[in-house]
C-alpha cells in the first residue's frame, strides 16, 4: 500500500520486467514569449512536441501560466539558425564602433567656445 | 428570479468542475510527457477555481455557505455532477477523451450563458471563456494526433469513446427547474446544448477519423444531477476531505 | 527542488584534464575567471561538460521525483486556497524539471536518455525524495523547509558558468520565491491552529529534520569536490557552507512558531557556525543507495509514466523528423 491514494490506483502491472527503457525522442521547439503588444518576442525555452499545434498547446502551459501573455511563437530547433560560437570574433569590434553611439557627437564645447568668441550670450 | 432554480445550476456546473478538476489533478507527476502533466495541471487548476468562483456567487448572491462549506462539507447525495466526471483516471485515453467530450460541453455552455439574464453568472462566463476556450483547443489536439497515430492509439481512442459516450450524454441530464431556466433566460437548456456539442464534436471526431458511437437511450447514464452517483463519487469526496475531517472546525 | 551534488572519492580522482588541448583549456578558464558564461556549441573540456551534465541531469530527476512525495497529498488538500496551491507547486516541479532536462540536452544527451538512467538507477536524483509524506503537515514541512533548502542552493548554482542552466534557475528561482511563501503560509496555519495540528506539525518537523541536514551532502571533509569544479564554477559553495546557511535563514523562523527541533545540540557556535548531532550519515548512504523507505516507490511510479504511456509518445512521432540538439 502506498501513503499515495493515486499510487494505489495505478496499474504498477503496466512497468513489465524486462530492462526498462523509454522510447525514442520527440523533436523540439524552440519557444518564444511575448509579454504584451508592442513588447519583443523573445526566446524562453524549448518543449518536446510532435507538430506546431501541440508546440503552440503545451508551450502556452510551461512558459505562461504565470504573469501576462499576449502571444507565444514556436520554431522547430532544426528551422533555427545561428552563428557558430567559435565565430564570435566578428562582433569583437562592435562596441567601439562609437561613431555609431549618440554618446559620441559632443559639440556642446565648440558651441560654448564659439558663443563665448563672439559675445552671442 | 428563481433563486432554487440558479443555485441547482451553480451547483451542478460547480460540481462538475470540482470533481473532474480533482480527477486531472491526479495526473500532475505521472502523465505520458512532462509538457501534458503540465497541461493537466494547469486545466485542473483552472476548473477547480471555476468551481471555487461557481459557489462564491452562490454564497455571495443567494446567502450560501462559504465556497469551503459547499465544497468540503456536503454529502455525495447533495453533489449534481454528473457521473462522467467522477469515473477514476483510468488510463490516459480514457482522461483525454473525457476531458474532450466534457470540455466541449463546458465552452459551449459558457458561451451560451454570457447572454444570461443572471447577470453574477453572465460575468463569470465571460471571464472564464479563454480559458475553457483553451481547454478545448488542448483536447482537439491531443485527439486527433492519438487517433491518426498508430493502430493501437487509434484503437485506444475509438474504444475511450465508446466507453465514455453514454456518460457523456449524462452531461445534459435535466434538472427540474430546466423550464424555469429557459423561461427566465437564465440558461438555455441541455437540449440545445446537447445539440450543439453533438454537431461541434461530430465534426473533430469525424475529422480524426474516428466513429461517433451510436448510444441508445436507454443506455445514457443519468442520476448524477438527481444525486444518484457512481460507485466512484463517495470515496472520491471521503478522500478529498480526509484533513477536514480529522479536525473539524479547525482552519487549514 | 534540489539536493546538493557531490563527487565520491573515485569520481573525483578520475576528473583529470590532461588530454585537454592546453590553449584551449587555458582559453576556457579565462573566460570562466572573467565572469563569462558557457553557451552550448563552444568548446569544454570533457570533463566539464560530463559534470555539468551529471549535475544538471540529477537535479531535473529530482524536481520530477521531487513532485511524488507532494503529489501523494494532491487529492486531500483540505480547502480551495491549499489544493489550488498544491497543484500548481507540484506542476511547478514538474516544469523545472522540463527546463532543468531541457538545459541538460544542450550538452548532447537526451531527455529519453536521461529518462532511462533514472529509471535503470544509473543516475541519481535528491536523497530527500526518498522518505515519505505521511500526513498533510509533511507537505507543510516539505513546502516551507525543503523548498527553502533548494532555494539556497539554486541561487548559488544560478551564479554558475553554464549559460543554459543559469537561465533555468533563474526562472526556477522565481517561482521558488512562491513554493516558500505557500509553504510558510501553510506551516504558520498549523503551528497558530488547534492542538491536533501543532501536533502534527511538529511530528512532521521532527521526520523531517534529519532529511533537512542530509540535503545539502556528505560534510566538506567526506565529500571530494575538487578545487577544479570550483574553478569551473561547476559548483559555487561547499555543503557545510550551504547547510549553514540555510540553518542561519531558517531556524530561527521555525522557532518563533513554537515548533522545535529534535536535536539537543542544535546552536549557533561563537564562531557564527552551526552545530548539530551527528546525523547519521551512513543512512544518507544507505538511503541514496537504493535502501530509503520509498526508493522502490519514487522508482516504480516514475518507470510506471514511462512505460504505461509508451503508446502515447510512440502516435505522436513523427518517423520523418530528426532530432536536433536544442539551441539553448
Amino acid at each position: 500500500m502506498s501513503l499515495d491514494p493515486r499510487v494505489n490506483r495505478i496499474d504498477l502491472s503496466k512497468i513489465g520486467n524486462e530492462e526498462q527503457h523509454t522510447n525514442s525522442h520527440l523533436i523540439t521547439w524552440e519557444v518564444f514569449h511575448q509579454e504584451k503588444k508592442g513588447k519583443q518576442v523573445i526566446h524562453v525555452g524549448i518543449v518536446h512536441a510532435s507538430n506546431p499545434e501541440m508546440a503552440l498547446v503545451l508551450a502556452k502551459e510551461q512558459f505562461a501560466r504565470r504573469g501576462a501573455t499576449t502571444n507565444i511563437w514556436v520554431a522547430k530547433t532544426s528551422d533555427v539558425y545561428s552563428f557558430s560560437y567559435e565565430d564570435e570574433d566578428i562582433f569583437e569590434t562592435t562596441p567601439s564602433k562609437e561613431f555609431r553611439e549618440a554618446g559620441y557627437y559632443k559639440v556642446r564645447d565648440r558651441i560654448e567656445a564659439y558663443q563665448a568668441k563672439n559675445h552671442t550670450v | 428570479m428563481n433563486k432554487e432554480a440558479i443555485k441547482e445550476l451553480l451547483y451542478k456546473m460547480g460540481d462538475d468542475a470540482l470533481i473532474i478538476g480533482h480527477r486531472n489533478s491526479e495526473w500532475t507527476g505521472i502523465g505520458p510527457l512532462l509538457e501534458e502533466d503540465l497541461a493537466f495541471a494547469s486545466m485542473a487548476q483552472d476548473k477547480v477555481g471555476h468551481a471555487q468562483a461557481l459557489y462564491q456567487i452562490s454564497h455571495e448572491v443567494l446567502g450560501d455557505k462559504d465556497p469551503d462549506t459547499i465544497a468540503f462539507q456536503r454529502t455525495e447525495k447533495e453533489f449534481k455532477c454528473c457521473q462522467l466526471v467522477e469515473l477514476p483516471i483510468g488510463e490516459y485515453d480514457f482522461s483525454l477523451v473525457r476531458h474532450f467530450l466534457f470540455d466541449h460541453a463546458e465552452l459551449i455552455r459558457y458561451e451560451m450563458l454570457t447572454a444570461s439574464s443572471f447577470k453574477p453568472l453572465a460575468q463569470l462566463a465571460k471571464k472564464v471563456k479563454g480559458e475553457i476556450k483553451y481547454h478545448v483547443m488542448h483536447a482537439d489536439s491531443f485527439l486527433k494526433q492519438l487517433a491518426k497515430g498508430t493502430e493501437e492509439s487509434h484503437a485506444r481512442m475509438q474504444a475511450a469513446l465508446n466507453f465514455a459516450m453514454p456518460f457523456a450524454y449524462g452531461i445534459f441530464e435535466k434538472s427540474e427547474y430546466e423550464d424555469v431556466l429557459i423561461k427566465e433566460g437564465i440558461f438555455g437548456g441541455e437540449e440545445m446544448l446537447r445539440e450543439k456539442w453533438l454537431e461541434k464534436i461530430s465534426a473533430v471526431v469525424t475529422a480524426a477519423g474516428l466513429t461517433m458511437p451510436q448510444v441508445a437511450d436507454s443506455k445514457i447514464v443519468y442520476g448524477g444531477r438527481k444525486g444518484y452517483h457512481s460507485k466512484f463519487l463517495e470515496p472520491l469526496l471521503d478522500e478529498m476531505t480526509e484533513v477536514t475531517r480529522t479536525d473539524p472546525g479547525a482552519e487549514w | 527542488m534540489y539536493g546538493n551534488t557531490h563527487l565520491t572519492e573515485e569520481e573525483a580522482k578520475r576528473l583529470n584534464v590532461t588530454d585537454e588541448d592546453p590553449e584551449k583549456l587555458a582559453a576556457f578558464e579565462a573566460k570562466i575567471d572573467r565572469g563569462e558564461k558557457i553557451e552550448p556549441g563552444e568548446w569544454m573540456p570533457k570533463e566539464y561538460r560530463k559534470q555539468l551534465l551529471r549535475m544538471i541531469e540529477q537535479h531535473a530527476h529530482s524536481e520530477i521525483v521531487g513532485a511524488l512525495p507532494e503529489g501523494t497529498w494532491i487529492t486531500r488538500a483540505p480547502n480551495f486556497r491549499r489544493k489550488l496551491a498544491l497543484i500548481a507547486k507540484v506542476q511547478d516541479e514538474v516544469g523545472h524539471g522540463q527546463m532543468l532536462y531541457s538545459a541538460a540536452e544542450t550538452l548532447g544527451k537526451t531527455r529519453e536518455e536521461m529518462l532511462n538512467d533514472l529509471m535503470n538507477g544509473k543516475s541519481k536524483y535528491s536523497n530527500v525524495f526518498n522518505y515519505p509524506a505521511n500526513t498533510w503537515a509533511d507537505i507543510a514541512v516539505i513546502g516551507f523547509l525543503v523548498d527553502a533548502a533548494a532555494i539556497v542552493n539554486q541561487t548559488i548554482n544560478s551564479k554558475g558558468s553554464y549559460g543554459p542552466y543559469c537561465r533555468a534557475l533563474e526562472r526556477i528561482c522565481y517561482e521558488e520565491a512562491f513554493h516558500l511563501k505557500q509553504g510558510h503560509d501553510n506551516f504558520v496555519y498549523l503551528a497558530t491552529g488547534t492542538p491536533h495540528q501543532r501536533a502534527m506539525l511538529q511530528e512532521a518537523m521532527n521526520r523531517w529534520y534529519r532529511p533537512l541536514i542530509h540535503f545539502f551532502g556528505p560534510p566538506d571533509r567526506n565529500s571530494k569536490h575538487s578545487e577544479k569544479l570550483m574553478k569551473w564554477k561547476v559548483k559555487l559553495a561547499s555543503n557545510d557552507a550551504m547547510r549553514n546557511q540555510f540553518l542561519d535563514m531558517y531556524v530561527s523562523k521555525i522557532q518563533e512558531v513554537g515548533i522545535t527541533l529534535p536535536d539537543p545540540n542544535l546552536h549557533k557556535n561563537a564562531d557564527g557556525i552551526w552545530e548539530f548531532s551527528d546525523p547519521d550519515w551512513d543512512e544518507f548512504k544507505r538511503v541514496s543507495g537504493g535502501d530509503g523507505p520509498c526508493n522502490k516507490e519514487r522508482l516504480e511510479v516514475r518507470r510506471y509514466a514511462e512505460m504505461a504511456h509508451r503508446w502515447v509518445r510512440e502516435a505522436l512521432m513523427n518517423p520523418s523528423d530528426k532530432y536536433k540538439i536544442p539551441l539553448a
